[in-house]
């Protein structure tokens, strides 16, 4: 009896345990349509045929990844709009925000999600996504909604559009312009008896100044993308002539063999041996903003986004931002160019309509005033203006702009140029640079045959 | 006699459904998608053997990869080893300090790859990291050595950030030396043996097996390490670091190349697969 007894309870045992670890792995593959669900969900034709918007049926669903979170200098933005959009549209739209730690991290996501043919609605097609999605057939041109919406096709101006249409077709909106320069220490400069140059050469002169003054002239990095370096490289291509100014407003350059390239390279080679802090070589934007924001360094290449944290105590010293002052390269060149901005992913009618009434928002003049006011994004549209409040708390941002509106000569970031595997290589090919493993005309000779890889 | 053969295959089906799920049919397409032109967005092109043509023959940054890897490889499975049996044996001998020291020494393998990978950046930073800043005490105040990115100590700064930290081996040598027979310590006490002896001719050759696993675990460990390179270094200066998981991410996500990853993928399984059946052999693992 007892055997019996202990022979079917074992297999009732043995049949919940199995169930269980069945059910477990049936509840793995399930969806979640939770709001920071880390895998994809249904597909936007399932999800929308469930949701088909209407007065009095549920908002239609849309999925949006950011990587905009967190200590990211755009974070206080992106909530902001984001809020304001549901306050306006959530009951016609449910924007499903997937945060991302990072901008690698979301251009790794993304890509993936492109190789399953399983993007979000809405997507920023930055750092090669663009072509990527172009490419893969899987973004949306917004050439009939700016068509149906002449409003909003003023409120982005006809530059921004034209600087993200190929072929006719405009596959990206862009939300904000990017007006570079450099920030210098004032300070340091009038210690060292100097003014920002007018020529490179002056440029080159004026590290030397600061450096018998006792001051580290430029804060320099050569990890991640090497932004603040290659914002020095581009300037100096891209004021060098009228070679290097095309070269530095060309897409996806494939021959980087040229003098206008290589002269530039010889003097970021020298600026890396002679005129930077001690961990240039591998440092990342975290370590050279703090270099620039300690008084370590008296000058650093970057865009009016950083202004806002001259004045945040936790990352320079109380009234440091009086002591900035921001230039044009000199030749009088500025980085000015449009962001690729927004792409509109979705595959139905429904979640298409809905992915651009984010974007259209988000771009519009609306979103581009938070923009402004809570990141410092220069807006694309010149209806857009600072409100005075902010001009008192941000000088320096006035300051920007005028110096922009100067500035004579004006090309693109080598982000925004060149193939992302390129991006990838500054900061492996840098260091032979610096260690004169390479010289300038290899180096450049390397870059061309990393961008000969693109297909 | 009860026959449990339906039990057995019951309860295994759930492993094996989801092995062929996630790892078997992802392997299979490995293999497949290695033989094509695979970019994101388009569809796979057959394309032969060009990529292991390329591979094999042309590039350059491929077969640094590979050395790289390889020397890992026997540097981890030799000295990474060596130093958890050797603090295996000496915590065996439960001095007063071996609670502590088995705990202390399990710290670094209880954080994260990333966390460590950033905690080495800062300790090695050329500025104002704690090693330059130790080094600067003795006399040279400008000692500024870029740990990570000078050619003359990439690699070797690299290794350093998992080489010593054998705890997950200590361990296991700690295991099985508990599971030894106290019988033969007596015989060769009673013997005249020295503890030495004992650790020598006794210990370890009745660890043959577990440090033939650990030699395997530990070697292959290197096929698989890539976060705290990411973090580091990501793969330079040059190639210096550069191993074939971070090219296989290099050539799949910033190349776009997704073909010629997977030949690489596929070029690092059979590697492992090499590594283990020679451990295997070399050490007649589960043979008495």
């Amino acid at each position: 009896m007892r055997k019996v007894f202990y022979k079917s309870g074992g297999t009732i045992a043995s049949a919940l345990m199995l169930t269980t670890l069945v059910m477990s792995i049936s509840a793995c593959g399930s969806n979640q349509a939770a709001n920071n669900s880390t895998t994809p969900t249904n597909s936007p034709v399932a999800s929308s045929k469930s949701d088909n918007h209407s007065a009095d049926q549920a908002p239609v669903k849309i999925k949006y990844l950011t990587y905009r979170v967190g200590t990211h200098a755009s974070a206080k933005l992106e909530a902001e709009q984001i809020r304001q959009f549901n306050e306006k549209y959530g009951k016609e739209v449910e924007v499903q925000v997937e945060e991302i730690p990072s901008d690698s991290a979301y251009e790794d996501k993304i890509k993936i999600l492109a190789a399953s043919g399983d993007i979000p609605d809405v997507v920023m097609g930055k750092n090669g996504i663009n072509d990527i999605l172009i490419k893969g057939n899987l973004a949306t041109p917004f050439n009939d909604y700016l068509d149906k919406d002449p409003e909003w096709k003023s409120e982005i101006g006809e530059e921004a559009i034209a600087a993200n249409t190929r072929d006719g077709k405009v596959w990206s909106i862009s939300d904000q312009k990017q007006n570079i320069g450099y920030f210098y220490n004032k300070e340091m400069f009038e210690k060292a008896g100097i003014q920002p140059a007018q020529t490179w050469d002056e440029f080159m002169s004026n590290n030397e100044k600061l450096k018998a003054a006792g001051f580290v002239p430029l804060a320099l990095m050569t990890g991640e993308n090497a932004w603040t370096t290659n914002l020095i490289l581009a300037s100096i291509v891209g004021t060098s002539g009228e070679a290097g100014n095309k070269f530095m407003n060309t897409l996806h350059p494939v021959d980087f063999n040229t003098p206008e390239m290589i002269d530039a390279l010889d003097k970021v080679k020298t600026m890396l041996q002679q005129d930077t802090t001690k961990d240039a070589l591998g440092a990342g934007y975290a370590n050279v903003a703090n270099n620039f924001c300690q008084g370590k360094a008296a000058i650093i290449a970057n865009g009016p986004w950083m202004i806002g944290d001259f004045s945040d105590t936790t990352k320079c010293a109380a009234g440091f931002d009086q002591k900035v002052g921001v230039s044009a390269f000199p030749g009088n060149g500025m980085i000015s160019s449009y962001e690729v901005g927004y792409m509109i992913g979705a595959k139905t009618p429904e979640t298409r309509d809905a992915a651009e009434k984010f974007i259209r928002f988000k771009t519009g003049l609306e979103g581009q005033r938070i923009a402004l006011e809570l990141g410092n994004v220069m807006p694309v549209s010149d209806q857009v203006q600072p409100s005075e409040e902010f001009k008192q708390k941000y000088p320096l941002f006035v300051e920007s702009i005028e110096v922009s509106n100067q500035s004579k000569i004006h090309y693109s970031a080598f982000d925004s140029i060149v193939y992302p595997n390129v991006t990838d290589a500054w900061k492996l090919w840098y260091p032979e640079l610096v260690f004169n493993k390479s010289t300038a005309e290899e180096f450049a000779k390397k870059l061309s045959d990393i961008a000969a890889k693109n297909k | 006699m009860v026959n449990h053969k339906g039990y057995i295959v019951l309860f295994l089906l759930p492993t094996i459904i989801l092995f062929a799920l996630v790892y078997a049919v992802s392997m299979v397409i490995l293999f497949g998608t290695s033989f094509t032109e695979w970019s994101t967005g388009l569809k796979p092109v057959f394309v032969g053997f060009s990529n292991y043509t390329r591979m094999l023959f042309e590039d350059t940054s491929f077969k640094e990869g590979f050395w790289n890897t390889a020397l890992w490889v026997l540097l981890q499975s030799t000295l990474h080893v060596l130093i958890g049996v050797v603090f295996a044996v000496i915590l065996n001998m439960r001095e007063f300090y071996w609670k502590f020291a088995r705990t202390v020494f399990m710290f670094p393998n209880i954080i994260s790859g990333a966390a460590v990978g950033m905690l080495f950046l800062c300790m090695l930073n050329p500025d104002f990291g704690v090693v330059n800043s130790f080094i600067r005490l003795f006399g040279n105040s400008d000692y500024a050595q870029n740990w990570f990115m000078d050619y003359a100590t990439a690699f070797l700064s690299v290794t350093m950030t998992w080489l010593p930290y054998a705890a997950v081996v200590t361990i296991l040598i700690l295991a099985e030396i508990a599971a030894i027979p106290d019988s033969l310590f007596e015989s060769a006490r009673i013997d005249g043996a020295s503890e030495i002896k004992i650790n020598l001719f006794i210990i370890i050759p009745m660890l043959r097996n577990i440090i033939g696993t650990c030699v395997i675990l530990a070697g292959t460990s290197m096929l698989q390490k890539m976060d705290i390179i990411m973090m580091t270094t990501g793969g330079g200066p040059g190639n210096t670091t550069m191993n074939l998981p971070m090219y296989i991410y290099k050539t799949a996500f910033m190349d776009n190349d997704f073909g010629y990853s997977n030949s690489i993928g596929v070029f690092l399984i059979c590697f492992g697969i090499v590594f283990v059946l020679l451990i295997r052999y070399l050490f007649r693992i589960g043979s008495q």
